[in-house]
């Protein structure tokens, strides 16, 4: 025998208290690094809501900016003089309770000269006759952007705009109330409502720049882990600063670290009792070689059940490909172009809407290198903002096409969208330019979801499909890269799938989706591949 | 790798190309294109007939082109274009936006 058994066996309470020792830190070690794993992913979770919440900030403010330019486009068609009529009736459809300003106005310069032409609504903070106001409309007519302040009327806090066209000399300007005390909370069943959030006008997040929040005003700034997104608005910026309220990701990632704590004492207990009675219950345990190992064999199985159960429970933490969604399979794969080109911009998204709902996306963003990964990541976090926002696929779509232009970033975008409700197999559809998705039920055939146009072609309408999925089908969305093929007919690719599929026979999506790409994937060719297969498993 | 040949004097210039129209050479077409739309001519004729491939950098040249030319007044005419393209143009929704308009 090694020393170490022998010498240990003098003294039960001290191998006890050996095994309560090593326990304890193992214990420590285990709970410690799962609340590290658990802390950085909430840490990702908190940057990618936050991410979308800018998203969804960036089109409400455009949503704002939209009367304003087209009051201005009528007035500077009007003349110098602009239409004063015109302007009121036009803006009374944006001005009063309940709509997005309390006020408008429009002004004209004249060199250095501003005057107002007409007003509509409240009185308004800034006017063309006070010192700040002219010297804010001058300043309004010098940048191109819309230019934005925060001004107070009467002690009640607003947001103006003034948009200026230097062509007409004439400028629209509007204020926008903003809540007494600042203070603007979030709907309870808002996607966002696991957030605080604090948002600045300007360029720092100061207490004088502060515009809305949702916690108390007098206890910001929002402490703990936070998340920062800057949003472009005018002349200046808007700043999203943001914090998790609760616990954003699974409960389990939650307790796990107190449970492991409890759980790892709780066994080292057991180690340490069991080592202490074995010793005790055997008079002659020094000389008796078999009880020792035993005794060691014992106490090392406690161990390597903890250490077990922490390496399983850590790899359950640790960020999936995709989100458990009851009653459906799914699986995805990735995978990038012929080695020695740059990185390409497939992807594909699945969300959990609500308790029965989910959405999926699968798109392809023309070109390669990061500037295409860029636009990915914008159309990735776009559609997926609006579909966790509640909004349709055709609706999501058509609120994108406004926010992709080629001729500005260079690149076209096809997607494919859905939503489903996991209670009746029922999905929804819209197609911007994707190729169409295969639905596997017995038959295996495309589903004809008509293609709009695609992303960056500009605003575009979008149709929507229903189909029931029958129990046990497999929807099977894929980017052009698994089928196109130089010098064929993009339908031979197509029916290059279809066969491929029916020979895939009764497997489980993930194989299923495995055995598509690595036998359709050629080696040497650019274009990357995303797919996503999503099997309703029927009514629970 | 795709070729381009310009002919010019006709009422409308136009470009012919040849060969697959992808990622590598959409920077060659456009430049192509450019020149002939910078002519000022009302409308101008790409002729596709020889194409063999497409990718989506070269649907999205052929969108940009078509942009170009409709924020200058001019009119950008598809011709020849071969089966497999046209089924291309259709699946991804873009059959629309090159079709022309009687009142243009």
């Amino acid at each position: 025998m090694p020393d170490r058994p022998r010498r240990l066996t003098h003294d039960p309470k001290r191998l006890a208290a050996i095994t309560a020792g090593v326990g304890v830190v193992l214990t420590a070690a285990a709970s410690w690094s799962t609340a590290r794993v658990d802390a950085n992913s909430e840490h990702r979770l908190l940057v990618q809501q936050t991410k979308q919440a800018a998203a969804v900030l960036s089109t409400a403010i455009l949503v704002l900016e939209e009367p304003l330019s087209t009051a201005l486009s009528i007035q500077a068609a009007a003349g110098r003089a602009g239409d004063r009529a015109a302007f009121t009736r036009f803006m009374s459809t944006y001005v009063g309770t309940g709509k997005p300003f309390v006020s408008a106005s429009l002004w004209t310069r004249q060199g250095d000269r501003v005057s107002q032409l007409a007003t509509t609504g409240a009185t308004p903070a800034l006017t063309t006759t006070s010192p700040a106001g002219r010297s804010y409309a001058l300043h309004a007519f010098e940048v191109k952007s819309p230019s934005v302040r925060q001004v107070t009327a009467g002690g009640q806090p607003r947001i103006a705009w003034a948009l200026a066209d230097p062509g007409s000399g004439l400028a629209v300007y509007a204020e926008s109330a903003l809540p007494a005390d600042r203070h603007a909370p979030v709907a309870r069943d808002s996607a966002y409502a696991n957030l605080d959030y604090a948002i600045y006008l300007g360029p720092r997040a100061t207490d004088a720049a502060l515009s809305t929040t949702d916690v108390d005003p007098s206890s910001l700034p929002l402490r703990g882990d936070t998340a920062r997104e800057s949003i472009p608005l005018g002349d200046t910026t808007l700043i999203l600063v943001a914090t998790p309220n609760e616990h954003l990701g699974s409960t389990q990632s939650r307790w796990l670290p107190l449970g492991l704590l409890l759980g790892g004492l709780l066994l080292t207990a057991i180690a340490a009792i069991a080592a202490r009675r074995l010793l005790r219950d055997r008079s002659d345990a020094e000389a008796d070689a078999a009880t020792i190992t035993a005794l060691f064999e014992q106490v090392e199985t406690l161990y390597a059940q903890q250490r077990d159960l922490f390496e399983r429970l850590q790899r359950a933490l640790l960020p999936h490909g995709l989100p458990a969604i009851p009653a459906l399979e799914s699986a995805s794969q990735y995978v990038a172009g012929a080695q020695g080109t740059e990185i390409g911009g497939d992807w594909y998204s699945l969300v959990a809407l609500d308790e029965h709902r989910f959405g999926f996306v699968v798109g392809d963003v023309s070109g390669r290198g990061v500037d295409t990964v860029a636009v990915m990541a914008q159309a990735r976090f776009t559609v997926r903002a609006y579909l966790l926002d509640g909004q349709s696929p055709a609706t999501a779509l058509e609120k994108c096409s406004h926010q992709f232009d080629i001729s500005t970033d260079g690149h076209l975008t096809t997607v494919i969208t859905g939503v489903g409700d996991v209670r009746t197999g029922e999905v929804t559809m819209a197609n911007a330019g994707h190729l169409p998705p295969f639905l596997l039920d017995g038959e295996i055939r495309p589903v004809d979801v008509p293609p709009g146009r695609p992303l960056g072609t500009g605003p575009a309408h979008y149709d929507e499909t229903t189909i029931a999925m029958p129990p046990g089908s497999t929807l099977f969305c894929f980017t052009d890269g698994l089928v196109e093929r130089r010098g064929e007919s993009i339908d031979v690719g197509l029916d290059r799938l279809a066969a491929t599929l029916s020979r895939a026979g009764e497997r489980s999506v993930a194989e299923l989706v495995t055995h598509a790409v690595d036998t359709l994937r050629n080696p040497d060719a650019p274009d990357d591949i995303a797919a996503l297969a999503l099997r309703w498993e029927g009514p629970r | 790798m795709a070729e381009f040949v310009t002919t010019t004097g006709a009422a409308a210039p136009r470009l012919a190309v040849s060969g697959d129209l992808d990622i590598s050479g959409v920077e060659e077409f456009l430049s192509h294109a450019g020149r002939l739309l910078d002519a000022g001519t009302t409308a101008i004729e790409i002729d596709l007939a020889g194409v063999t491939f497409i990718d989506s950098s070269g649907l999205g040249a052929l969108v940009r082109l078509q942009k170009s030319a409709t924020a200058g007044g001019q009119q950008l005419r598809l011709a020849n274009v071969p089966r497999p393209v046209t089924r291309i143009l259709d699946l991804t929704g873009l059959t629309e936006l090159f079709e022309e308009r009687p009142d243009s």
